[in-house]
C-alpha cells in the first residue's frame, strides 16, 4: 500500500485554474473523501493521481516516489469511471480479466481470478453476462471487481454511488467500506454526496473552486467547519453575526450566553438546524413565530422568526406545531462553531 | 397505434420496390433477345448476354479482378489514413481544424475532372500514370472523405473515456486500441468500408483518365456498351456490379459484425 502526497498541484484547462495549488497528503490505507460541488475540481485532481493529465505546477509523489510525469499504466492506480464503463463486447468475467490479460497473466489463472471477484463483489453466475444485460448496481460492482482483480495500492473512486438509487446506494457503500477494510489499499472517493463522505472516509478533503478549504475527520469537518462553505456542504446552517465578549454573545437584538472562548470581537456563528432545539416559550430564553413548516417523516423543519432574523431549526414533531405558534428557542452553544469575521 | 404499424408496413413496402423494380428490369433486360421499344415486356428472351459476358473474350472476369484488387486495396489504406485521421479531427482541438476537415472534403465538393488533370500531369512525370498503383493513389482522395466523416462522427461520440479506462487497467497504447477501441468502432468500420469500397468499385472517370486504357476495370469495361446501346450486354454488367456489392457487404458484415452486437448497437449509435 502506498501513500500519495500533493505539492503544490495546479492544473489549467485553456485559461481556467481547475485545480489551484493544491497541497495534501494521503495516507497510507487511508480513505479519504473529496467533497465539493460539482465543477469543483474533484474529479481532476483523481485525473492527476491517475496520470491521465499532468499538472501544470507541482509534484505528486506516490510511495515516496516523483510521479508526476508517470504514465497511468507505470502507476499500482485503478480508476473507477462514475459512469463505470464496462467493454460492451465483453462479458462480465473478460471485462474483470482485461487488466490481468493486459499484464500478460494466463488464461487460466485468469478465469480463476475473475470469479474470486464475481463472489468478493457478491455476484457469483453472472460471469457470462454482458454488462448490458446488468442492472446499474451490478455494472458498478463489476466495474469494482475490474479495479480489484488489479490489485491497486492505490484506489480511485469517482462518483460510484451517483447513478444508484438509495438502497442500491446504501449496499455498495457498505460493500465498498467492507472491501477497503480487507485490502487495506490507500481510497480517495470523490463525491458530492455529504452523507456518503461523512459515514464512508477516515478524513475528508474539502474542495471549493479549486482549491482546498479544509482537511479532516468527519467529525471535525461537521463540528469545526473553518469557514461557511464548509459548514453549508456540510448540513443546514444557520448564520448569525454579532459579538462575543467572554461569555456574553451580543446580537442586534439579543444578548446569549456561550461557553467562554478564545475567540472574541466580531464573530460569526454557525449554529446548526439540530442545534436549535423547540421548548415552550419561556421568559429566559429567546421566542419566536412559527412562519414555515416542512414535514420530513422523523423530523419537521421549521422556520422562527426571531427579532430581525429567521432560523431553521429541526424538530422531531414532539409537538403538534403550525404556522403561527409561538415557540422557545434553546440553542446548544457548546455545539456551536464561531468564525471570526 | 394499428395505423402506425400499417403505414411502416406501407413505408417499407414502397422502398423495397424502388430498390428492387431498377434491378429486376435489369434483370430482364440481361435475359431478352429483342425488346423493341414500344413493348412491355421483351418480345423474345435469350442468353446471348450471359454467353457473352460468361465467355472469356467479353473480359468480364479479368476486369473484375483488376477492380476487386484496386477497391479492396482502396477500402483498406483508406481505413487506415481515415481512423486516425478521424479519430484526431473528432476528438482533438488544434488550431486549422476547420481548414483541414474543408481540404479533406474538397475531392467530393470540387468536380474530379479538375482534380484529375492536375494529378495526371504530376502522375505522367513520376511515372505512375496507367499503372495500378497510380490508379489507386487517385482514388483514395476521392474515398477519403467518407471514412473521415464517419470516423469523425464515431470517435467524437465514443469520447476518450474508454480508452483513459483502458490505460488505467494498464492497457498500453496497442493493446487499448486493439481490445477497447476496436470493437466499439466496429459499426463504424464496416459502414466506412462499404462506402469506400462502393465508391472505389463504381469509379470511372479517373480510372479512365490515370489508367489510360491499361488498367481495366469492370466501369470501363461497362461503358462502351451502354454508350453503344448494347442494352442486354450492359444490364448483364451492372447485375454483376450489384451483385459484388451485396456480397461485399454481406462478406464485411460477417466478417466484422460478430458476436453480440446489440450489446455495442444500442450503446452509442443513434
Amino acid at each position: 500500500m502506498l501513500d500519495v502526497i500533493l505539492a503544490g498541484v495546479t492544473k489549467k484547462y485553456k485559461d481556467q485554474v481547475v485545480v489551484d495549488d493544491i497541497s495534501l497528503k494521503i495516507g497510507n490505507g487511508e480513505l479519504l473523501a473529496l467533497v465539493g460541488h460539482s465543477g469543483c475540481g474533484k474529479t481532476t485532481m483523481l485525473r492527476l493521481i491517475a496520470g491521465l493529465s499532468q499538472p501544470d505546477k507541482g509534484k505528486i509523489l506516490i510511495g515516496g516516489q516523483e510521479s508526476a510525469r508517470l504514465k497511468a499504466r507505470k502507476r499500482e492506480i485503478v480508476m473507477v469511471f462514475q459512469e463505470n464503463l464496462l467493454f460492451p463486447h465483453l462479458n462480465v468475467a473478460d471485462n474483470i480479466a482485461f487488466g490481468l490479460k493486459m499484464g500478460g497473466v494466463s488464461k487460466k489463472e485468469r478465469v480463476k481470478r475473475a470469479q474470486e471477484m464475481l463472489n468478493l463483489v457478491r455476484l457469483p453466475g453472472l460471469a457470462g453476462r454482458y454488462p448490458s444485460q446488468l442492472s446499474g448496481g451490478q455494472q458498478q460492482r463489476v466495474s469494482l471487481a475490474r479495479a480489484l482483480a488489479l490489485e491497486p495500492k492505490i484506489l480511485l473512486l469517482d462518483e460510484p454511488l451517483s447513478n444508484l438509487d438509495p438502497k442500491l446506494r446504501d449496499e455498495l457503500r457498505d460493500l465498498i467500506l467492507l472491501l477497503h477494510r480487507r485490502f487495506k489499499m490507500t481510497t480517495v472517493l470523490v463525491t458530492h454526496d455529504r452523507d456518503e463522505a461523512m459515514m464512508m472516509a477516515d478524513r475528508i478533503a474539502v474542495m471549493y473552486y479549486g482549491s482546498l478549504l479544509q482537511v479532516g475527520k468527519p467529525v471535525d469537518i461537521y463540528c469545526r467547519p473553518v469557514s461557511s462553505e464548509v459548514a453549508n456542504l456540510f448540513g443546514q446552517c444557520n448564520y448569525i453575526t454579532g459579538f462575543l465578549k467572554g461569555s456574553e454573545f451580543q446580537t442586534e437584538d439579543y444578548r446569549f450566553t456561550v461557553p467562554v472562548l478564545k475567540k472574541g470581537g466580531r464573530v460569526e456563528a454557525c449554529v446548526r438546524t439540530e442545534h436549535i432545539k423547540i421548548i415552550r416559550p419561556i421568559s429566559d430564553r429567546p421566542s419566536g413565530v412559527v412562519i414555515e413548516k416542512k414535514f420530513s417523516g422523523g423530523y419537521s423543519l421549521l422556520k422562527v422568526s426571531l427579532g430581525g432574523m429567521n432560523l431553521i431549526a429541526k424538530d422531531d414533531n414532539l409537538f403538534d406545531l403550525h404556522v403561527g405558534d409561538r415557540v422557545g428557542l434553546d440553542i446548544d452553544w457548546p455545539q456551536v462553531h464561531f468564525n471570526q469575521v | 397505434m394499428k395505423s402506425v404499424i400499417n403505414s411502416k408496413k406501407i413505408m417499407l413496402i414502397m422502398i423495397t420496390l424502388l430498390l428492387f423494380i431498377p434491378i429486376s428490369v435489369l434483370l430482364v433486360w440481361s435475359f431478352s433477345r429483342l425488346w423493341p421499344s414500344e413493348a412491355l415486356f421483351p418480345n423474345k428472351l435469350g442468353l446471348r448476354g450471359w454467353s457473352y459476358l460468361l465467355s472469356p473474350r467479353s473480359k468480364v472476369f479479368s476486369s473484375l479482378a483488376v477492380s476487386l484488387f484496386i477497391s479492396f486495396v482502396v477500402t483498406v489504406l483508406g481505413l487506415i489514413l481515415s481512423i486516425p485521421a478521424g479519430k484526431a479531427l473528432g476528438q482533438l482541438n488544434f488550431p486549422g481544424k476547420n481548414i483541414i476537415e474543408v481540404l479533406i472534403l474538397a475531392p467530393i465538393i470540387i468536380p474530379t475532372i479538375t482534380i484529375g488533370m492536375g494529378i495526371h500531369i504530376v502522375f505522367i512525370k513520376w511515372g505512375l500514370a496507367d499503372k495500378i498503383l497510380g490508379v489507386i493513389l487517385v482514388q483514395l482522395p476521392l474515398v477519403l472523405p467518407y471514412g473521415v466523416r464517419i470516423f469523425a462522427s464515431v470517435f467524437k461520440a465514443l469520447g476518450e473515456k474508454w480508452e483513459e479506462q483502458a490505460k488505467t487497467l494498464k492497457a498500453n497504447v496497442w493493446q487499448g486500441f486493439w481490445y477497447v477501441v476496436f470493437p466499439l468502432i466496429r459499426p463504424g468500420i464496416i459502414g466506412a468500408s462499404i462506402l469506400m469500397f462502393n465508391v472505389s468499385f463504381s469509379q470511372y472517370f479517373l480510372t479512365f483518365l490515370i489508367g489510360g486504357g491499361n488498367v481495366n476495370t469492370l466501369p470501363l469495361l461497362l461503358f462502351p456498351f451502354i454508350n453503344g446501346g448494347d442494352r442486354v450486354i450492359a444490364s448483364g454488367i451492372g447485375l454483376v456490379f450489384i451483385i459484388i456489392s451485396l456480397v461485399f457487404m454481406f462478406l464485411l458484415e460477417k466478417a466484422l459484425g460478430k458476436g453480440n452486437d446489440n450489446s455495442i448497437g444500442n450503446f452509442y449509435y443513434l
